[in-house]
């Protein structure tokens, strides 16, 4: 299976090594994996932003970069949504475009739910040993059903603990722009992800979603906790000891 | 404006926003009879209706609404029961009643009634029901002249006299009973599940509110 | 137009700084939600439930002006008068003119939003008509100097016990209660004296029914019965949108609304008033009067917003809503609050008069998910964002910004540039540390947290590398 790795713009500015974490992930299940070089943004903040324009724009950029792949696989719910829910919507009024999107919209994956139920990888690389509480993000959650994608990944190793946070499936405040237009209110409800999060008392918050990821530890930081992880579900399935 | 041409003013601008125009009028007013005329029910919840189980199931959701449930076997036997209830609740044997329930004997049961519409002193209120519903064990009450809405509403203790014979699955049913009985609705139809209730502090629920503190069911098991 | 839709970012810090509402608002999550789960649970199939729910309520929409028609050939028969209202100042003079007309000193109100749209109370008391708000949230609220409520079915949900206690208190003139039932108790006798003796019972209307030119009122406490079945006048407010064809059409909406609303399987009370009081009736108004209120709403027909008018007012959508559940109604700035209030108040009072509302979501879908007619509330709040864009009325910064961002996205050899140079800086603002406490181009996302620290190095310049060893 050939596959395109979208790598996101916040994993590529931000944490390359969860990019790095999911190649190994693909190439385990058995995947010949291709990084197109020129690729940059979804396109999803401009499109939230209410600026059709540019989301059109960048739409049309993925999809002719992507197209030409089997199977596309983000790291990311959210950003797998936006090319396979939305790309469409975007570009609704032109039909020759509506339908490369469409014709793409269904080879397009986010990197847990394709592993499980597209690749179907048996062995995961890592031996990650340890206590780990799962945040669910609203989009791969609400808009792509990865609840179950994750937690089977994290069962086939048989040194974490997975202990259930109270209200995993709430957002954590993120919300894209959200979080730098409105800081006290996104702040605010990331403390209660993070409380939640915390009464579990694991050791490590794993999602699948970057900027999730990153609201929710720059909150924990900020409260003044040093020690719990919070990593991406790529990086605790590939950890080595 | 005037309100009549406020009203062409407002369905103008509706009909200028969906391009209302002669020919698809037609085809709307054809669509809004055929849907009148289809009376078309919603997906539904399965409801038991072999034998007793509709009336058990009334029994169990009104519970459910912090009803309490008494049964007897013929209506002949309610004015007894009630009676029984109010010496339960310590209230005194008094009570006010609909005029359609006058004719059982009150009297025999030790209760003094009054048969009308109920005012602020009345502290029971007596009542038959039009039908009941199973689905979710609520009563359906149907106004009229023999049959007063204060009644169910003012006094603190509401008791219903519920015939067996009248409960049906769902709300559904009960409307097609009152075409089917009633022809047109009465002016005050109302549906009952349980006491009068409050959660406006702290979402506490509260029993009591405006309505009845209590709502007290006596099923007549008795085939008519 | 001035409202507190305005100034949603001042009024949402206020909220955050308001140490009692925050407690408030903590104790409330959840307790509606938790027993939606369970309620939701005894429809054998919610969804499709929803989808019927959804279904007949566009079926209304697509024939607005026919049904509307319906329904008043309908409710005239039985001896209803039926008014029409543009906005709120139209409503407040009928419902003035009908006061006056029938000697009406007092009303008793069940909840009306509209009326709270209107600013209705205030019009009455000008002309010498006593408003009594008899739910029991909105009665708290008019003797708290007429505060508007935070939520449309519990209205003072950012209450607590202690605070309503002060307020019976000093209002009543009664020794303090500390139990809510004592409370509630007090509440009925004070009103109970209003119902006997108000002339005019003003309420919403959760449904108008076509076929029998019928109000559905759903209420748990009684007072919407009392309202309709006491006074020897009764006006019903009601939007345009609110029509239903037949009571089967009640029948199904009754599975959703008390179930995504308190999370009962059904209110207590659900009255359908038809007409007026028969010759031989003991009990019930003399005089009907529906008003049917635009306000606005006319103008959402046949517009991409046209999903927004299924609303059938649960409140479910700013029950599960984090921004709802975290600053609560007020902020929101005028009647409606949360996800549907953020819809519904740029479409009712123009975008121009609530930029922040539809940006004041995190688009997580929490509402979409639990709405009873399956509104796409996320869709539509993006939707105003998107006409804010052609309306050029976002601040010139973000404009820029999003089209330089835009024009770099689209060319990737200068965006992988500025992302290696974004990973570096940031990298050396950090200083070695995990994260950076103050990020000047970020000032929002650092007041209340900290930015993460990159690694240094873009993920494609690491992979190019890779690949060439």
């Amino acid at each position: 299976m050939r596959v395109a790795l979208f790598v996101t713009c916040l994993v590529d500015l931000m944490r390359p090594r969860i990019g790095f974490a999911a190649i190994e992930l693909l190439e385990a299940a058995g995947c010949e994996v291709v990084v197109p070089p020129a690729q940059t943004c979804c396109g999803q903040p401009a499109w939230n932003s209410g600026d059709r324009e540019a989301a059109a724009k960048l739409a049309k950029k993925v999809i002719a970069e992507f197209e030409g792949y089997e199977w596309v696989v983000a790291p990311s719910g959210s950003c797998a949504d936006h090319i396979r829910t939305e790309y469409p919507v975007i570009l609704a009024d032109e039909p020759a475009w509506r339908e490369r999107a469409v014709a793409l919209a269904s080879r397009v994956h986010e990197l847990t739910d394709f592993l499980v139920n597209v690749a179907q990888l048996a062995e995961v690389p890592g031996n990650f040993a340890g206590s780990v509480t799962y945040h669910d993000s609203c989009t791969g959650l609400r808009s792509l059903g990865i609840k179950d994608q994750p937690r089977a990944l994290l069962a086939k190793l048989p040194g974490v603990e997975l202990r259930e946070m109270a209200g995993a499936e709430e957002c954590c405040g993120f919300g894209g722009t959200f979080a730098v237009k409105f800081g006290e209110i996104s702040a605010a409800i990331a403390e209660r992800k993070c409380a939640n999060a915390c009464a579990t008392h694991a050791a490590a918050i794993v999602g699948g979603d970057l900027g999730c990821l990153l609201n929710i530890e720059g909150k924990l930081r900020r409260m003044g906790d040093a020690q719990t992880e919070v990593l991406h579900i790529a990086e605790v399935l590939t950890r080595k000891r | 404006m005037s309100s009549g041409s406020r009203r062409e003013d407002i369905l103008g601008r509706v009909r200028a926003r969906l391009g209302r125009d002669a020919a698809n009028a037609a085809a709307g007013r054809a669509a809004v009879e055929a849907t009148l005329a289809a009376q078309a029910q919603g997906p539904r919840p399965a409801v038991d209706t072999q034998d007793s189980a509709l009336a058990r199931r009334f029994v169990e959701k009104s519970l459910a609404q912090s009803s309490s449930v008494d049964s007897v076997a013929t209506l002949a036997a309610a004015p007894a029961a009630v009676a029984r209830y109010l010496a339960g609740q310590n209230l005194p044997p008094q009570a006010v009643v609909w005029p359609s329930l006058a004719g059982l004997d009150w009297a025999g049961a030790g209760m003094t009634i009054e048969a009308r519409g109920a005012v602020d002193a009345d502290l029971v209120g007596i009542t038959g029901c039009f039908c009941a519903v199973a689905e979710t064990g609520t009563l359906m009450l149907c106004g009229a002249p023999d049959a007063p809405a204060t009644v169910s509403l003012l006094p603190e203790t509401h008791i219903a006299i519920v015939p067996a014979s009248r409960i049906v699955p769902g709300m559904e049913e009960a409307f097609a009973l009152a075409r089917a009985e009633l022809g047109r609705l009465p002016r005050a139809v109302n549906f009952i599940s349980g006491p009068s209730r409050t959660g406006d502090i702290e979402q506490t629920i509260v029993l009591g509110a405006h309505g009845p503190y209590r709502v007290h069911l006596v099923v007549v098991t008795a085939e008519e | 137009m001035e409202t507190g839709s305005r100034r949603f970012k001042a009024n949402a810090a206020a909220a955050l700084a308001n140490p009692v509402l925050q407690g408030n608002l903590r104790m409330a999550k959840g307790k509606f939600i938790d027993k939606r789960a369970i309620a939701i649970k005894e429809i054998d199939d919610f969804e499709a439930t929803r989808e019927a729910a959804k279904n007949l309520r566009n079926a209304v929409l697509e024939n607005l002006d026919l049904w509307l028609e319906k329904f008043e050939e309908a409710a005239t028969a039985r001896g209803a008068t039926v008014l029409w209202a543009k906005d709120g100042a139209e409503i407040c003079r009928h419902v003035v003119e009908i006061g006056k007309k029938h000697g009406v000193k007092k009303a008793v109100k069940s909840k009306s939003m509209l009326s709270e749209e209107a600013g209705l109370n205030h019009a009455l008391a000008a002309a010498g008509i006593q408003p009594v708000e008899t739910d029991l949230g909105e009665y708290i609220l008019q003797i708290n100097d007429n505060e508007r409520p935070s939520h449309i079915i519990a209205p003072a949900v950012h209450k607590c016990l202690d605070e309503v206690a002060d307020l019976f208190h000093a209002t009543h003139r009664t020794p303090r209660k500390t139990g809510i039932p004592a409370l509630t108790r007090e509440a009925r006798e004070v009103l109970r004296e209003h119902f006997l003796t108000a002339e005019m019972g003003i309420s919403g209307g959760n449904f108008l029914i076509a076929e029998t030119g019928s109000v559905a009122l759903v209420t748990n406490e009684g007072n919407g019965r009392m309202v309709t079945t006491l006074p020897r006048v009764h006006v019903v407010i009601t939007g345009i949108e609110k029509v239903i064809p037949t009571l089967e059409d009640l029948a199904t909406l009754m599975r959703l609304l008390p179930r995504s609303a308190t999370g009962q399987s059904i209110s207590n009370y659900v009255s359908v008033l038809t007409g007026t009081k028969g010759p031989d009736d003991h009990d019930g108004p003399e005089h009907l009067y529906f008003i049917l209120v635009d306000n606005g709403r006319a103008d959402v027909i046949g517009s991409e917003f046209q999903d927004m008018l299924r609303c059938i007012r649960c409140g479910a959508c700013m029950n599960h809503c984090p921004v709802y559940q975290t600053i609560g109604g007020h902020a929101y700035g005028w009647v409606y609050p949360g996800p549907m209030g953020a819809v519904l108040t740029p479409l009712y009072l123009g975008i121009e008069n609530a930029i922040d509302l539809p940006h004041a979501a995190t688009l997580c879908n929490q509402c979409g998910v639990v709405c009873p007619v399956n509104i796409p509330l996320p869709d539509l709040l993006r939707k105003l964002r998107e006409k804010q864009v052609e309306r050029k009325l976002r601040p010139w910064s973000e404009r820029i910004g999003l089209k330089a961002w835009a024009w770099a996205a689209s060319h990737p050899g200068l965006y992988a540039f500025g992302a290696r140079l974004a990973a570096r800086y940031l990298k050396w603002l950090a200083g070695g540390e995990a994260s950076i406490p103050v990020l000047g181009a970020a000032p929002e996302w650092t007041a209340g947290r900290d930015f993460p620290a990159p690694e240094g190095r873009t993920f494609r310049e690491l992979y190019a590398q890779r690949k060439k060893s």
